[in-house]
């Protein structure tokens, strides 16, 4: 039987002709002010609205034990609010696939599990965002969760940081003698907590760009900013980028500059304080 | 598992609480109605304000909260 049927045994004398429509498919539990006295309602879509305000206690002990147990305990299905539901099947649908589960078995025992946690839903927003879907809810969840760096993360995971320059990063780390990944931990933590205030050095970029690009977020960080800048940079080539970068700054006594530099010289790490 | 095409609306989250022998305490908590100094859990034995709570799973009342981190677990176990 199912709830439909139930509903009809507990409304059948007040709503036979309602219950004669047998296109409903959704019903939503509610409380409807704008209702006069109607427990029941069908909407224009084909949903059924149950309004508790104007049930009796009678009806509502009934529709809690032979509808909204009946379809939990009874039937395994799960009983969500209307915005839980929708998210729900928002992320079901974005669920991580073949290539995400592989990202994030590797980082599985490389990062913190509350990155981890963050990457995975990271993952289901970039894939929501590219398949034109609302991401603002999503957004706020991991945000909240994590004030520190979700958001951050979140932008990060979309620009494609983890796919690519994070799986260098350790790579190159890897080949240190004295790798340790409590410091590839920190490493990427650091990075992700400052991006606001982090230049990557990358090969896509001119030096010029890269150049102004520090001065531009130098000048404004100074004037608004917590006093820090972060360039970090990955391979031979952008580590040199990034030094020569840092040679404008080594006259300039209001900035101290702190290199982290790997044992071959392949990742860098600077941090700018003023 | 799957989802129910019965739902409820946040305005009468309350109300749904209350047939299932649950109130909100000062602080927002859903705790038991018989019992107010004892508070609902998740099954991760998370407390839940009811501005957090999505919904209800089998189980001995499994109450989860609406939040993507709860909901990414719920909806793996979908059919």
């Amino acid at each position: 039987m199912n709830i439909l049927d139930n509903l009809k045994k507990i409304f059948e004398t007040k709503f036979r002709d309602l219950f004669s429509n047998n296109k409903i498919d959704k019903i939503v539990i509610f409380d409807f002010s704008k209702n006069p006295k109607n427990v029941l309602e069908l909407k224009e879509d084909n949903r059924l609205s149950i309004d508790l305000s104007k049930a009796t206690d009678e009806e509502k002990k009934s529709i809690k034990k032979n509808v909204i147990d009946v379809i939990v305990q009874g039937k395994n299905e799960v009983f969500l609010g209307s915005k839980s539901l929708e998210k729900t099947k928002q992320i079901k649908s974005n669920l991580p696939n073949k290539e995400d589960e592989e990202l994030l078995k590797f980082y599985k025992d490389k990062l913190k599990p509350s990155m981890n946690k963050a990457l995975e839903v990271s993952l289901i927003i970039r894939k929501a965002f590219k398949n034109g879907e609302d991401i603002k809810e999503l957004k706020r969840d991991i945000s909240y969760k994590f004030p520190n760096f979700g958001n951050n993360l979140c932008n990060l995971t979309s620009s494609d940081y983890f796919h690519d320059h994070f799986r260098k990063l350790y790579e190159s780390m890897l080949l240190d003698d004295d790798f340790d990944i409590n410091i590839y931990q920190k490493k990427v933590e650091k990075i992700v907590i400052s991006l606001p205030y982090t230049v990557f050095i990358t090969r896509f970029k001119s030096y010029d760009q890269l150049s102004g690009e520090v001065k531009f977020k130098l000048e404004k960080l100074k004037k608004y900013g917590t006093g820090t800048l972060l360039l970090h940079g990955l391979g031979k080539e952008n580590v040199n980028t990034a030094l020569q970068i840092l040679e404008e700054y080594k006259d300039d006594k209001s900035i101290t500059i702190e290199i982290e530099l790997n044992q071959t010289k392949t990742i860098i790490t600077a941090t700018l304080r003023f | 598992m799957k989802l129910s095409n019965l739902t409820f609306n946040e305005n009468v989250k309350k109300e749904i609480l209350t047939l299932f022998g649950k109130t909100v305490d000062d602080e927002g908590f859903i705790v038991e109605k018989e019992d107010p100094s004892q508070k609902v859990l998740t099954p991760k034995g998370e407390e839940i304000r009811i501005e957090e709570w999505g919904g209800v799973l089998k189980g001995s009342e499994a109450f989860i909260k609406s939040d993507a981190f709860s909901l990414i677990e719920l909806a793996k176990r979908l059919e």
